[in-house]
C-alpha cells in the first residue's frame, strides 16, 4: 500500500503543478460560469424600466393606478385614444414603451387592449395586468359594493387551480430536469476523457523514456499501474472540487450582484403597499418562477447535493472502466507515437454513449433505455439523467444496481488491465498490432 | 550471497534462457557478459523480480528470493531514464522510499552522494535541465542510495565520458571493498578485465562459460609471447631458428622492436630467453594472454560454428 501510495502522490504533485492543470482548473469554471451568466442574462436583458401611457377616455382610473410606486413603470393618463399608427410613429409618444387602451365599456366587457414597441416579459405582463387589475378592482368595489377595500380583500379568496397529467401527476417526465442529468453526464464524460488520456499519456511515456524499468526493480507492474491510476484519479477529483467550488462561488456571487430579485419575491413586494403585502407575495412567487426558465433550473430545479454525489461515484466508475482501455492501450504501445489508432475506437463509444444520452431523454420507456442505463460503458450518463429527473417510489435500487455493474466491470477490466500491462510495459520498438492484446492476455 | 538454480525462461514459445545456474559470492564484481540478444537483461529482469522465470529459482543470502529482498538490491538498467520535471531531490526522494528508505535517511544519503560527486549544485535541479551524462550520474547516486548489498548494473558506462567512467570504476571498487556484489553487464570487455573478479558468458540463453578472469584468459592462453628487445632483427631471427614462429613484428625505433611467437614443439619460454640473451639486448618478455575480447569473440565463433556443424 506503502508504494501505491507514494506512486500516487507523486503522479497527483506532478499533474497538479502542471500548466494544463492549472489552466484548467482556472479557465473550465470561468467558462461555465460565463455560459451560465450569458443564459442568464439573455433570460433578464428585458427593459429594467417601463414607460406606460394609460389611454383612459372616461377617466374612470382617475389617474391612479397603485398606492405605491413600482419602480418598473411610470404611468401617464391621457384622456384620449392613439391609434396605432400615431402611437408608433408620432415624435410625442416616441418616450412610451407600452400604450393601455381602457375600454370604454370597461366595467361591463373588461377589455383592455396593450400595444407595445417591444414585447414584454411574461414577468412584466404579469406585472402590467395586476397593477391594472387591482386599480380596476377599487373601482369595482367602490362602485358596486359598501365594503372598504381592504375589507374586501380579506375576505376575497382567490382559488388555487392545478392542472395535473394524469399519466403523470408529479409531473416527473421532465425535459428540463433531464437535460440537467445530461448536462452532468457530459461532464463525467469529459473528465473520463480527458484524465483517460493523462493515463495514456503517463503510462506511454514512462514507458518511452524507460523510467519504468527503474520503477519495476521496485514494485510490481499492478502496484505501479494502480498507483498511477488513483494518483490521477485523484487529480481529476481535484480538478472536479476546484470547479464546483469556483461554479458555487460564481452562482452565489451571481444571485447577490447580478441578479438580485431572481428568486426573492419579497424584494418586490417591499416595493408596493404593506396591505397587499401577502396576495402579492403569492402572485410574484409565480411571476419570479417565470423570469428565466435557465435560472429556475439553476437555483431552484437541480438537486446539487445529490447529483454531485452521484456525479463522483458514476466519474469515478467511469475513470476506472474507460481508464483501464486507456492504460491497456498505453502499456501496449512500442513507442510513444504508436498506437494513437486505438484512441478512435474508446472515443466511438464515448460518443455513442452521449447518443444514448440523447435518446433516452426523449425515449425513457424504451427496452433499450432500461438496458443503457445498466451498461457499464452508458450508465454514467443515462443514470444522471434518471437521477436528475428523480426516481418514482420503490425504483430507486436502479441507480445502486448501475453502480454496482459499473464498478464491478471496472475491478474485472482494471484486472484485465493489469495483464496487459504488465506483459506489454518491457516491450519496445514493436509497431502495435490488435493480436499483441490477446497474445499479453493470456500469458502469464 | 546470489544463487541461480536452474532458470528457464520462454517468450511465446522462443527460449530465451536455458538452465542457466551460478552463485555468486560477497564481496565480488561479476561481469555477465553475452552478444546482443543473449539473455542477459531477461537474466537480470529475473533476479530483480520484474519477471518470474518458468523454471527454476533465485536465492538470495540463502533463501528464497522474494519482494522483500528488493529493498538490498540496487538495479541500473541499461534503458535507464528519468522523470523529466521533477528535481534531483525529488527523484531521489521518490525512488529512495520506493526502496522502503525513510525520507529523512534519503535526505542524509542524497548529501553524501551529492557531496561525493561535488554536485551539491544539482539537488533543485529539474532532470531536463541536466545533459545526458549529468543524468547518468543522478541514475547512479539513486541506484545506489539504499546501499544495497547486490549492486546489478547494465551497461553502466554508456553515456559517460572517460573522466566519469573512471569515477564511476573507483566507486564500484570501493563498493567491493565494503563487501557488496556487483553484477556488472557490459559490452565494454576493458572494464570486465580492469574491475571484474569473476566473468559469466551467455550465448543463446545457455551460460556457456564461467570462472575468475585470469583463469578464464589462461583458460585460453595460446602460446604466445612478446618481446621487446634492441639489437639486429637478423640476428633475433637468425638465433630463434626453427624452434619458433614470429607471428608479427613492431618496429620501434631503427634498433628497438617488439615481436609476438609461438613456440614450437616442446620449447618453454626459459628455453626461448637462453636462445635470446647470446643474440639481443632483451628489454621485456611475456607471455601474452588473450584479452576478454578474444575469449568472448572466441567462444561466441566456437558455439557458431557447432550450430554451424
Amino acid at each position: 500500500m506503502r508504494k501505491i501510495h507514494l506512486i500516487a502522490m507523486r503522479e497527483l504533485k506532478e499533474r497538479a503543478k502542471s500548466r494544463s492543470f492549472l489552466l484548467m482548473a482556472a479557465l473550465g469554471p470561468l467558462f461555465v460560469l460565463g455560459l451560465i451568466y450569458a443564459l442568464f442574462s439573455l433570460g433578464g436583458s428585458e427593459k429594467q424600466h417601463w414607460n406606460v401611457l394609460i389611454m383612459d377616455k372616461t377617466e374612470i382610473m382617475d389617474n391612479k393606478i397603485a398606492s405605491k410606486k413600482d419602480p418598473r413603470f411610470t404611468f401617464h393618463f391621457i384622456n384620449e385614444f392613439v391609434e396605432y399608427d400615431q402611437f408608433a410613429e408620432l415624435e410625442q409618444f416616441q418616450e412610451y414603451d407600452l400604450a393601455v387602451l381602457i375600454n370604454e365599456k370597461i366595467i361591463s366587457n373588461k377589455q383592455v387592449i396593450v400595444s407595445y414597441r417591444e414585447l414584454p416579459s411574461e414577468n412584466i405582463q404579469q406585472r402590467l395586468v395586476y397593477h391594472i387589475e387591482r386599480r380596476f378592482e377599487e373601482i369595482m368595489v367602490k362602485e358596486f359594493t359598501d365594503l372598504e377595500v381592504s375589507k374586501f380583500r380579506e375576505i376575497k379568496q382567490s382559488m388555487s387551480f392545478s392542472f395535473k397529467n394524469t399519466y403523470d401527476p408529479k409531473n416527473e417526465i421532465s425535459y428540463k430536469a433531464a437535460w440537467v442529468g445530461y448536462v452532468f453526464g457530459i461532464g463525467i464524460l469529459l473528465f473520463v476523457f480527458l484524465f483517460g488520456m493523462t493515463i495514456l499519456r503517463g503510462v506511454a511515456n514512462e514507458k518511452s523514456n524507460r523510467v519504468v524499468e527503474v520503477l519495476l526493480a521496485s514494485v510490481s507492474p499492478r502496484q505501479l499501474l494502480t498507483g498511477k491510476v488513483i494518483g490521477i484519479g485523484i487529480t481529476a477529483l481535484l480538478q472536479f472540487v476546484l470547479w464546483t467550488t469556483v461554479i458555487a462561488v460564481g452562482l452565489y456571487v451571481f444571485r447577490q450582484t447580478f441578479f438580485p430579485d431572481l428568486l426573492d419575491p419579497t424584494l418586490l413586494v417591499e416595493q408596493m403597499s404593506q396591505d397587499v403585502a401577502q396576495q402579492a407575495l403569492d402572485e410574484f412567487a409565480l411571476t419570479a418562477r417565470s423570469y428565466n426558465d435557465f435560472v429556475d433550473l439553476v437555483y431552484r430545479d437541480i438537486h446539487f447535493t445529490n447529483m454531485l454525489i452521484f456525479f463522483v461515484l458514476f466519474f469515478l466508475g467511469g475513470y476506472f472502466f474507460y481508464g483501464s482501455f486507456f492504460a491497456m492501450i498505453g502499456a501496449a504501445m512500442g513507442s510513444e507515437s504508436d498506437g494513437q489508432q486505438y484512441i478512435i475506437p474508446i472515443s466511438i463509444v464515448l460518443i455513442l454513449s452521449l447518443l444514448s444520452g440523447y435518446y433516452v431523454i426523449y425515449h425513457p420507456e424504451t427496452m433499450l433505455a432500461e438496458i443503457l442505463g445498466y451498461l457499464p460503458f452508458t450508465s454514467p450518463v443515462i443514470m444522471m439523467i434518471e437521477l436528475s429527473k428523480g426516481f418514482s417510489e420503490g425504483t430507486v435500487w436502479q441507480i445502486y444496481l448501475a453502480l454496482f455493474i459499473l464498478f464491478l466491470s471496472s475491478i474485472i477490466l482494471f484486472g484485465v488491465a493489469g495483464r496487459i500491462y504488465k506483459n506489454g510495459i518491457l516491450q519496445f520498438g514493436h509497431r502495435l498490432r490488435f493480436g499483441m492484446f490477446l497474445r499479453w492476455l493470456k500469458k502469464t | 550471497m546470489l544463487e541461480l538454480d536452474g532458470i528457464y525462461k520462454s517468450y511465446y514459445r522462443q527460449r530465451v534462457l536455458e538452465d542457466v545456474s551460478f552463485s555468486i559470492p560477497s564481496g565480488q564484481i561479476v561481469g555477465l557478459l553475452g552478444p546482443n540478444g543473449a539473455g542477459k537483461t531477461t537474466l537480470i529482469r529475473i533476479i530483480n523480480q520484474i519477471i518470474e522465470p518458468d523454471k527454476g529459482h533465485v536465492s538470495f543470502h540463502g533463501k528464497m528470493m522474494t519482494s522483500e529482498h528488493l529493498k538490498n538490491i540496487g538495479y541500473l538498467p541499461e534503458e535507464r531514464g528519468l522523470y523529466k520535471i521533477m528535481t534531483v531531490e525529488a527523484h531521489a526522494l521518490f525512488l529512495g522510499q520506493l526502496r522502503g528508505m525513510a525520507k529523512k535517511d534519503v535526505q542524509k544519503q542524497l548529501d553524501y552522494w551529492l557531496e561525493k560527486f561535488g554536485i551539491q549544485s544539482w539537488r533543485k535541479k529539474r532532470i531536463e535541465e541536466l545533459s545526458k551524462g549529468m543524468a547518468q550520474k543522478v541514475q547512479f547516486i539513486c541506484t545506489v542510495l539504499h546501499d544495497p548489498d547486490l549492486l546489478i548494473l547494465d551497461e553502466p558506462f554508456s553515456g559517460f565520458d572517460p573522466i566519469n567512467v573512471d569515477l564511476i570504476r573507483e566507486e564500484l571498487k570501493e563498493f567491493r571493498a565494503k563487501g557488496k556484489t556487483i553484477i556488472l553487464s557490459t559490452h565494454n570487455m576493458k572494464s570486465v578485465e580492469e574491475i571484474c573478479d569473476r566473468a559469466i558468458l551467455l550465448h543463446e540463453g545457455k551460460k556457456i562459460m564461467e570462472g575468475q578472469i585470469m583463469d578464464v584468459r589462461s583458460e585460453h592462453k595460446e602460446g604466445l609471447f612478446s618481446i621487446t628487445f634492441s639489437g639486429n632483427m637478423i640476428a633475433f631471427a637468425t638465433a630463434l631458428w626453427a624452434g619458433y614462429e614470429i607471428v608479427s613484428k613492431e618496429v620501434i625505433n631503427d634498433t628497438t622492436f617488439t615481436v609476438h611467437l609461438k613456440m614450437r614443439g616442446e620449447n618453454e619460454f626459459n628455453d626461448l630467453l637462453s636462445t635470446l640473451i647470446p643474440a639481443v639486448k632483451i628489454i621485456s618478455a611475456q607471455e601474452v594472454l588473450p584479452s576478454m575480447e578474444d575469449v568472448f569473440m572466441k567462444k561466441i565463433n566456437a558455439g557458431k560454428e557447432v550450430e554451424n556443424a
